[in-house]
């Protein structure tokens, strides 16, 4: 019995942390199409100033939402040079968005340079569930995902601006017509997701390496996480995407070994992918 | 509603004049640089010796690779960051070949095996992708986890492929009746690279005029309504992703030989992601773009690499940004361009 | 579009034909003739008075990037140092650095450019394995020296060009001297059931095999081994396996970034006080990077650490400060020291500079002013004899100058013998 719950534990906060982590790009990929291969970079801004602030002495989490407002600020401003001209381009921002990525890493280095740097782990110990140990981080940050996506559910079904979102996703024109400015509320929702990504990566540099090239680890895994469980679907298909990835590498790799289920992982997105020709005809709104 | 693929003008004159002409006044200035880059190409072991004569074939092979990506996202409108994986399925077969059958059947088999391994690889799962319509960004992602399989699996098949470590191969020579091409010295790996570059653009150009060259246009510009003329679309984008695979092998088996070692870097999505960036930043409407461009690159960032070890890449990364956000077109495309306006004025 | 005139068309075919017909002709003439150029050959020594040239080549961006810094400063340190003394044979050194992006094409690339383009004497550098690899080919066909500075699988003949080479030296340590030496020690103290975990590469794959084998005949053995595909974020399963297995020690053959994230985690599931965690890869700036609560009490062992406490150490820690800084100096650094000096030696010895002459005299050389002892390069073999430190990471430490404690030391490791066939490696 304790061996299942371990398990569980495991596959559940591994697949919460990897949603945490796709969620910006869920946000930005699914609500305006733009494929931000800059994701990785934005993730390694946040865990990167959260470093900066902890050493000055501010309290993790102060740093983790401040980092998260500076990365929301340089996600809006590339947003405003560059990116807003080249909405309806979608190959175009993939490219800009990797420049973003190639740019912003080499900034990095010269900024913090090169040298590994550690965030120590704000909330030591572990608890014990049913006889499995999980550490109290890992667990307050799955939490932290829950509720991310939670309120993310709230905002998008429960609030008028959801109502917009939602609308606009379905049929641009249409929600322009009645009156949502497109232009404000992709700002908006590109800074969001740059957002997102900086209190991600500000979360998870206890337990990760912080380095300039730490996003790479993340964004080819992120992307299979939002468009496996379909785009446009923040809540549900984030998580369905994410317990895919994450929760199905554990369990394979219970029975086999790692290089075999991250590439059976793989193999089996890409097959989900094929059988969801939904997506795909969802995506002529844009 | 499709991606913009800066091609607009030819849509109008597709529509106005017969397919043909018109796709063949646009190549016409492309044919004059094109022959402009090839012949210079062909004088450059005249003018350096040492390090360039050694270095361009690789270069030259990355134009190969490039070109299957251009064949594949200017033309058909399919952006494949898997290119890597097919380039280096025939870097491993070349050296498996030459390192397992003796004589000089070894470098044909290694050829002959990568190109067809990863042509069938390509249909394969091009069609198992395509006659679901698995498209654009969803596509994108496909080819991001090939690229990404194919790197794990070269690491850790290392009994066939040596693993991380790599694997060394070593300079071959190809029998002809009558005729041996040998890659053993810089000069003649070259001369064989080159004509080899030259074959495959030709080839690749032949294939773009095509009827069916003419059919993945308009699927890249109306996937719907080229169905609706009754063509397979599933069908000739399969053919066109496994052509691309083919060639990046083609390219991936000579590179093999010619550097004399293949790793598992050679097949991960940081090299795809290299070659989309050459294809863009050389202009992907042009299959000479992707040759300018994988050279051109290649080339910048060794020198850039010599002079500023440190922060090169930031340079590069710089330079992107630039190319991308105002010039489109790439690098050749832009060229290209200018010259329109002057020859609309005799 | 354009709607063009006849006459425009009839120039532009002309043009163009008249091109590939250009192209058609001269393209014959090398084929038939084969009167092209062949590169001349300089000489790479250079003038009485030139400075004498070498290249570097270092992971100064992508994956590896952490280790570079040592990586350059190390061999720069060392280039300093014989400048102020007036060079070799009177002349002066000059480095050329490349970056190896830590991609074994670019090595290719860049070995080639050091070597034809800027003339260097000997090339110093690379850093994993396959890189390494990547330039063997290279060095070889030009008749070149490589030092190589890291700690690496060992030699057999299955990886020549790579290793088993005559053009290639080996300044870092391999597994005979960088775990046998104290798995007695570990083994009396902890337990021998070890838990191996390691990246899905030859490096781990072949020190877990001789670790294993030397394990057997202490009377342990291995109750797991995992290898870990590269770029691998999240350790749960991995964790699971761990905690079910019984194991005394997990011993650890991760790199790069993936080690951090491992025992990072590993740390935050509350598994530290569970079991004893010795690793062969982090040294002192991977560690930095882990943190001191994620390493407190782990076994690391190196030939080199930055807190060993020896003369030579306690004098080039001062150098180091002077000229680089906060660098974390550590085993590939001070590799490329020795490898800089032991050459300059060389060089000294065989009066001219020239790849017979290093190679002859370097084979065999011992080198006393070494930071972390006396090193000798086995002429057999070019495996550098070398010291071995395990240490123990302080808890609460607060910078390398902290950070370790040696706990057990052999100060002189022989090596076993290469798996080379054609033993010693000497010229062609």
């Amino acid at each position: 019995m304790t061996q299942v719950i371990s398990v569980a534990l495991d596959a559940i906060s591994t697949s919460l942390v990897l949603a945490l982590v796709a969620m910006g790009l869920a946000v930005v990929f699914g609500l305006v199409r733009v494929i931000n291969m800059g994701h990785g970079a934005m993730l390694a801004l946040g865990a990167y100033i959260t470093w900066t602030l902890a050493q000055h002495g501010l309290p993790f989490f102060v740093s983790v939402i401040v980092s998260a407002l500076l990365v929301g600020v340089i996600g809006l401003l590339f947003e405003v040079v560059l990116i807003r001209h080249f909405y309806d381009k979608q190959f175009e921002t993939l490219l800009i968005t990797w420049a973003f990525y190639l740019v912003a890493t080499q900034l990095i280095k010269v900024f913090w340079g090169t040298d590994l740097h550690s965030v120590a782990n704000p909330i030591r110990g572990t608890f014990t569930i049913g006889g499995a140990v999980i550490g109290r981080y890992v667990a307050v940050v799955s939490l932290v995902s829950l509720l991310l996506f939670a309120s993310a559910g709230w905002v998008m079904y429960r609030t008028s601006v959801g109502i917009r979102v939602r609308a606009m996703i379905q049929n641009r024109e249409m929600a322009m017509m009645l009156g949502v400015r497109a232009s404000a509320m992709y700002r908006a929702i590109f800074a969001l997701g740059a957002m997102l990504a900086g209190l991600a990566g500000g979360l998870i540099s206890p337990m990760f390496s912080v380095e300039p090239d730490m996003g790479t680890l993340w964004l080819v895994r992120s992307f299979f996480v939002v468009t496996v469980g379909g785009l446009g679907s923040l809540v549900g298909g984030t998580l369905i995407g994410s317990a895919l990835m994450g929760g199905m590498t554990t369990l394979v790799s219970l029975v086999a070994q790692q290089v075999f289920a991250q590439t059976v992982v793989f193999a089996l997105a890409v097959i989900a992918l094929r059988f969801r020709p939904a997506g795909i005809l969802g995506k002529k709104a844009a | 509603m499709m991606v913009d693929h800066s091609g607009g003008t030819r849509i109008e004159s597709v529509r106005r004049r017969p397919a043909a002409a018109a796709v063949r006044r646009w190549a016409s200035g492309e044919n004059i640089a094109a022959s402009a880059v090839f012949v210079a190409l062909f004088y450059v072991p005249y003018l350096f010796a040492g390090y360039p004569v050694f270095v361009l074939p690789q270069y030259m092979l990355f134009g190969v690779l490039a070109m299957s990506l251009c064949l594949l996202w200017g033309l058909g409108g399919m952006v494949s960051f898997g290119q890597a994986a097919f380039f280096i399925v025939g870097s491993y077969s070349m050296g498996i070949a030459v390192r397992d059958i003796a004589g000089s059947l070894g470098p044909w088999a290694g050829i002959g095996m990568g190109v067809a391994i990863a042509a069938a690889a390509a249909g394969a799962v091009g069609y198992f992708l395509f006659s679901a319509r698995v498209r654009d960004s969803y596509f994108v992602l496909v080819t991001l986890a090939i690229s990404t399989i194919a790197q794990v699996i070269a690491n850790s098949a290392s009994g066939l492929t040596g693993g991380f470590n790599g694997m060394f191969v070593p300079r071959v020579t190809l029998d002809l009746p009558g005729l041996a091409l040998s890659l053993e010295s810089d000069l003649g790996a070259y001369y064989v690279i080159f004509l080899l570059t030259l074959l495959t653009y030709l080839g690749l150009r032949a294939l773009q005029r095509s009827a069916f060259g003419k059919v993945l246009v308009s699927i890249r510009e109306n996937e719907e309504r080229t169905e609706s003329l009754g063509y397979n679309t599933a069908l000739r984008k399969t053919l066109a992703f496994a052509i691309a695979g083919g060639v990046a092998a083609l390219a991936g088996a000579f590179y093999a030989t010619d550097a004399g070692f293949v790793s598992p870097d050679l097949g991960g999505v940081l090299f795809s992601t290299n070659v989309v960036v050459w294809v863009a930043i050389g202009g992907r409407q042009y299959l000479l773009g992707a040759i300018v461009g994988a050279i051109g690159i290649s080339a910048l960032s060794n020198q850039l690499n010599a002079w500023i070890p440190t922060y090169w890449q930031l340079l590069l990364g710089l330079l992107f940004f630039v190319v991308i956000a105002f010039f489109r077109r790439g690098l050749v495309g832009t060229i290209l361009a200018i010259r329109l306006p002057m020859r609309k004025a005799q | 579009m354009t709607i063009s005139s006849p006459r425009g068309f009839d120039r532009r075919s002309f043009l163009r034909s008249s091109a590939f017909a250009a192209l058609g002709a001269s393209a014959a003439v090398p084929l038939l003739g084969a009167c092209a150029p062949q590169s001349s050959s300089k000489n790479a020594s250079g003038g009485k008075s030139d400075p004498i040239k070498v290249g570097v080549i270092s992971p100064l961006s992508g994956a590896w990037t952490v280790y570079g810094k040592a990586h350059i400063a190390g061999f720069k340190l060392a280039v300093d140092e014989i400048n102020a003394a007036g060079g070799t044979l009177g002349r002066k050194w000059e480095i050329v650095q490349a970056d190896s992006q830590t991609q074994p094409q670019v090595v290719t690339e860049q070995a080639n450019r050091l070597i034809r383009e800027e003339n260097v004497a000997f090339l110093a550098g690379t850093f994993s394995s396959a890189e390494r690899n990547a330039a063997g080919p290279v060095v070889t066909a030009a008749d070149k020296l490589l030092l190589y500075p890291t700690f690496y699988e060992g030699q057999s003949q299955k990886y020549y060009p790579g290793v088993c080479n005559p053009n290639i030296f080996m300044f870092g340590p391999e597994p005979s001297e960088q775990v046998w030496p104290h798995m007695d020690y570990i083994v009396k103290k902890h337990g021998g059931k070890f838990f191996m975990v390691g990246s899905d590469y030859v490096w781990p794959r072949e020190t877990n095999r001789l670790t294993k084998q030397k394990l057997t005949e202490l009377g342990g053995k291995v109750v797991g081994e995992v290898y870990i595909p590269f770029n691998t974020p999240q350790y749960g399963s991995v964790l699971s396996q761990i905690k079910k297995s019984g194991a005394d020690v997990i011993f650890l053959s991760l790199t790069g970034s993936d080690t951090v994230n491992f025992r990072r985690q590993l740390a935050a599931a509350g598994m530290k006080k569970d079991f004893i965690v010795w690793t062969v890869d982090d040294e002192e700036a991977a560690t930095s990077g882990i943190g001191p609560e994620a390493t407190a009490g782990d076994y690391v062992s190196f030939d080199y650490f930055w807190s060993i406490d020896t003369p030579n150490n306690a004098a080039f820690r001062k150098k180091v400060r002077a000229a680089s800084g906060n660098v974390l100096m550590d085993t590939v650094g001070v590799a490329m020291y020795n490898a800089a000096h032991m050459a300059a030696k060389a060089i000294e010895l065989a009066g001219d500079v020239s790849t017979d002459g290093i190679r002859e005299k370097l084979g065999g050389m011992t080198f006393d002013k070494a930071p972390q002892g006396s090193i000798t390069m086995r002429a057999e073999d070019h495996q550098a004899v070398l010291p071995s430190y395990l240490v123990k990471v302080r808890p609460n430490w607060t910078g390398t100058d902290d950070m370790f404690e040696v706990v057990h030391k052999v100060a002189s490791v022989t090596p076993s013998a290469a798996a080379c066939t054609d033993l010693p490696l000497k010229a062609k």
